[in-house]
């Protein structure tokens, strides 16, 4: 079975040093290549207030992965990325199937848009012609 | 624009109230356009339709925020004349970015 991608989002603790963070995040892309996986992207937000307190923070440091792999994958990064220090909430998503879905969708509109410019241009100009 | 028009008439907290303003909003919309054209009749009102977002994503606060009142509820869709799936996809972003605290689970 092919492979499947994931978003993997989360909030660092904010007292943590930029260095820090990039240990973190350090540690859990070398949890995903130990099990075969692939960090397509990683992409550092920065600290950033949070919406609500989580273990009395108020701001949190957002670190977001794209990966390639399985689900067994995925859960064990889960299992890790819970008992992790520093670490004080994470998201895991699955994008592949929506973001195929988005782009099926997007292909679609542009070749209907085509056929209907194509179709809805001649009787325009008929009209135009008759009227005067 | 149609969810403020619809806030005001139906503010009401839970469900009860018809979507009758929406419903009459999106239906003259739809008139004006089938007089003007039969063809380019088909007038949008749910903004990711209007605005072609296939993938509603959770990491776009800002755009997920329009949707989401101070009080932090989800609104039913006639609020907002999101189109059914739309609204099923903002549903589920809504609850993923209060998961991760991009929003919060209660406003103020």
């Amino acid at each position: 079975m092919s492979d499947r991608i994931y978003e993997i989002l989360f909030i660092a603790d904010p007292n943590l040093g930029e260095p820090e963070v990039d240990a973190l995040a350090a540690q859990v892309q070398g949890l995903v290549e130990k099990d075969g996986g692939k960090v397509q992207k990683l992409e550092k937000w920065g600290k950033k207030r949070l919406a609500y307190d989580v273990h009395r923070h108020r701001d949190g440091y957002y670190v977001l992965l794209a990966v390639e792999g399985t689900g067994a994958l995925v859960k064990e990064v889960e299992r890790r990325l819970k008992v992790m220090d520093g670490i004080i909430r994470f998201l895991t998503v699955r994008v592949d199937e929506e973001l195929r879905k988005a782009e099926r969708r997007k292909a679609r509109r542009s070749l209907d848009e085509e056929k209907r410019r194509g179709r809805g241009s001649a009787p325009a100009r008929d009209t135009e012609g008759v009227q005067p | 624009m149609g969810g403020d028009r619809g806030g005001g008439g139906f503010g009401r907290p839970g469900g009860g109230g018809r979507g009758a303003g929406g419903a009459g909003g999106r239906g003259g919309a739809d008139k004006k356009d089938a007089g003007k054209r039969y063809f380019f009749r088909r007038r949008k009102v749910c903004k990711f339709c209007a605005d072609k977002i296939d993938y509603v994503d959770y990491k776009d606060v800002k755009l997920i925020s329009q949707f989401v009142p101070e009080r932090g509820k989800i609104l039913p869709r006639r609020m907002f004349g999101t189109c059914a799936e739309h609204q099923r996809k903002l549903t589920v972003a809504i609850k993923r970015a209060r998961h991760i605290a991009l929003l919060p689970y209660m406003g103020e």
